[in-house]
């Protein structure tokens, strides 16, 4: 994807997004091309789509495509994955005597999809990740409202017979739904911080805008290092694929969101502390996506673990 | 075995990395220090500037540097990787090889041409060093207050033939191994603030120069008071616009907060890894969570100033943006410091050997990095102000 194509993306994604309202986004996403987009230009579909879904607060099932196609499947909205659960990035299922058991999460999807594909773990002695469907009728799965009832997370529980079949690149696909996770928090990031911002600029206290003030001024500061700091990880990322760089730009995704959140809500104080105004949705939204494949202090201590262990420090990254 | 002469004018950075890592391999034993590490400050700069006289020498300390002063042209992107090369296998201390990036490319943008042609490679081969004079005892973050004094010799500011200086720097690092000095003075009125200042190329054994070194916190004398008393400096000496010192001050920045930070970077990543060797063994479960988040941070860092590299490679101008990567860096480096306190405290607080005493010196030193270069409050003000478009603040 050129340049010119990629803002021509961006404007299509906010647009579609903006007529959607409130609705769920998966049709919006459908009338620009999702998921083909994802087969043909993975890293220009994720990086644009999942930073206007981080932007606009949206919901949408879009993170099964990408872990079909970290897979190596062909993604399909008839295609529900089931995710690990909260802050867990192992395969969420097991293959034991001819069936296979599974506990994890769910996009919405799994509620309209007909078929639920499981990645199964080692449990069958061979190490190595095997992948089932079953009908999605098979499986349980229960609403999660939680902190954030927007996203539409269920947790769901499989109990069904299955044979194992070939083996899948489970890491490929962690490292894929860990990028557009990350592209997701840090939409969410930067509209925080638009929200802040603005509040800032327009807010009077003491006859002047409380932009005005230093320690707010340092605040807001503080916080778009983090944005950038993220945005630079996932170029990074995006350069250099593989599970280290996608889980480093998951971490620093968790790292920012926490930080950019909290000098964001301080700014904006009260307002920001109602329903009324749009940053709590942000805030609940950047607290579940941080669970999601790994947060941010899980992923930072497997790091330092697999660092400790090989007495090694990768730069991981070149010029 | 392929020298930096060989690789021709405008190698890839992977090929210069390549064969530079090759080069270095084989001249290992040539250019590792001849002293226990840490050394002292002495024993480090005599290192650099051998080390710089090696690499020069067999052409690796010239490419990325314009071809006017010596270099053989090529990104700059170039003598970051050597930078970065040398730090990371602990042949040079990267804050004492980071001024030729701070240093060098003023006087490329800002002196004479033949000045240029005639000093820039006697910095880059290690026959020189030089120092930057900006900080006075009234004057650090506000740097437009500065108050060490230029006047025209003879005549005006456009005749004379030469300026004579009166007044004190401080926090001067290594003026006292230096041959020149980058001087800002004040040439305007008192009030004239950035207005009123021009950048001279001072030497060192001018008459009336006297450098009184510091002890700093580290216990090392790196940094000294310079005062200076009727000190006479030709007007072919002034860098830039009589005047204009502020630009030449600001243009700085660029390299210092690229090149640089990138040395530093890799420094950085090299001794977390030596943290980690120390630890290992240990029976704290909180090294996997500690070394975990200083890798996190130094990642967000490196990812940063990749970023910020490629801009510059591409013939962007950098500017206010690398504020950010100034804010990064310093966390960055104390993150990794502050793991080094936590999980070696006994090696900071009490190990008297070589080792001990270049962890603690580290430690000690790494405090520093929110106030050098401009303080982390300053490089916020400057995000606020014109990354943010805040607007003025009080
Ligand atoms: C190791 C080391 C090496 C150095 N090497 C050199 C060198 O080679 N050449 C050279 O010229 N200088 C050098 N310096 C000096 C350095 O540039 C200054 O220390 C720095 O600019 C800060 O100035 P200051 O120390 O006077 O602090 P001040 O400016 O007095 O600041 C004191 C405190 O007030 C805060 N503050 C000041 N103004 C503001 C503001 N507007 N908003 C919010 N907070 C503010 C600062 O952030 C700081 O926390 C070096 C310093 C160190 C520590």
């Amino acid at each position: 994807m050129d340049a010119t194509e990629r803002s021509m993306l961006e404007a299509a994604a906010h647009d579609a997004f903006a007529a959607a309202g409130d609705r769920p986004l998966d049709d919006a996403l459908a009338t620009l091309g999702w998921p083909e987009m994802l087969v043909a230009e993975p890293r220009d579909s994720i990086d644009v789509v999942f930073t206007a879904l981080g932007r606009a607060n949206g919901a949408a099932t879009a993170l099964d495509d990408v872990v079909a196609a970290g897979l190596g499947l062909r993604p399909r909205p008839a295609l529900a994955v089931l995710l690990p659960g909260f802050s867990h990035w192992r395969p969420p299922g097991r293959l034991e005597g001819g069936r296979v058991r599974a506990e994890g999460l769910a996009t919405a999807r799994v509620t309209t999809a007909g078929e639920l594909l499981v990645v199964c773990g080692p449990g069958d002695g061979s190490g190595a990740a095997h992948m089932v469907a079953v009908p999605v009728a098979a499986a349980a799965a229960e609403p999660r409202r939680g902190i954030d009832p927007g996203a539409g997370l269920h947790a769901v529980r499989v109990d069904h017979p299955a044979e194992p079949s070939g083996t899948v690149p489970w890491d490929a696909a962690v490292a894929l739904a860990r990028r557009a996770l990350g592209h997701q928090i840090a939409g969410a990031a930067r509209a925080m911080l638009d929200l802040a911002r603005a509040h800032a600029l327009d807010r009077v206290q003491f006859g002047r805008p409380i932009a005005r003030f230093q320690a707010v001024r340092h605040r807001l500061a503080e916080a778009l290092v983090w944005v950038e700091a993220l945005e630079a990880s996932l170029v990074a990322a995006a350069d250099a694929p593989g599970p280290e760089t996608a889980a480093l730009a998951k971490a620093v995704a968790g790292r920012a969101a926490a930080a950019v959140a909290a000098h964001c809500q301080q700014v904006l104080a009260g307002i920001g502390f109602t329903t009324d105004h749009p940053f709590h949705r942000h805030l609940r939204r950047a607290l579940v996506l941080d669970g999601l494949f790994g947060s941010a202090d899980a992923i930072a201590l497997d790091l330092g673990r697999r660092l400790v262990a090989r007495r090694r420090v990768p730069t991981l990254v070149e010029l | 075995m392929r020298s930096g002469h060989d690789i021709g004018r405008s190698p890839t950075v992977a090929e210069f990395r390549d064969r530079l890592h090759e080069w270095l391999d084989a001249h290992a034993a040539e250019l590792a220090p001849r002293h226990p590490l840490p050394g002292t400050l002495d024993e480090q700069v005599a290192q650099m500037q051998r080390v710089k006289a090696i690499t020069y020498e067999a052409g690796w300390m010239r490419h990325g540097w314009p071809e006017r002063v010596g270099g053989y042209g090529g990104s700059p992107v170039l003598r970051t990787e050597l930078g970065a090369a040398l730090a990371a296998r602990d042949l040079v201390d990267p804050g004492l090889f980071s001024l030729v990036e701070v240093l060098a490319p003023t006087l490329i943008d800002f002196a004479r041409p033949e000045l240029a042609a005639q000093v820039v490679p006697r910095l880059l081969s290690g026959a020189e060093m030089w120092c930057q004079g900006f900080s006075e005892p009234g004057t650090g973050s506000d740097l437009a207050s500065l108050r060490c004094r230029a006047v025209p010799a003879d005549g005006d500011a456009a005749s004379t033939t030469a300026w004579v200086v009166n007044g004190q720097k401080v926090w001067t690092s290594l003026a006292q191994y230096s041959d020149r000095c980058v001087l800002l003075a004040r040439t305007g009125d008192a009030g004239s603030r950035h207005r009123g200042i021009t950048a001279f190329f001072v030497d060192m054994d001018s008459p009336g120069i006297t450098v009184a070194p510091i002890e700093m916190i580290n216990g090392v004398r790196e940094f000294c008071e310079v005062f200076f008393d009727d000190v006479v400096v030709p007007a072919d000496r002034v860098l830039g616009e009589v005047d204009g010192g502020w630009a030449v001050a600001m243009s700085i920045l660029p390299y210092e907060r690229s090149s640089c930070f990138w040395q530093r970077i890799a420094f950085l990543y090299r001794r977390l890894e030596q943290l980690v060797g120390l630890v290992a063994g240990t029976e704290d479960e909180r090294i996997a969570g500690v070394v975990g988040d200083a890798y996190v941070q130094l990642h967000a860092l490196r990812a940063r100033s990749r970023v910020t590299q490629h801009r510059l490679a591409s013939g962007e101008t950098l500017g206010a943006e690398t504020s950010i990567d100034k804010v990064l860096v310093a966390a960055a480096e104390q993150a990794v410091y502050d793991a080094v306190r936590r999980l070696a405290p006994a090696t900071v607080a009490l190990d008297d050997s070589p080792e001990g005493e270049r962890w603690r010196g580290e430690y000690l030193y790494s405090r520093a990095a929110t106030i050098y270069g401009g303080t982390a409050e300053i490089q916020r003000n400057i995000i606020a102000r014109r990354l943010l478009g805040l607007g003025a603040d009080d």
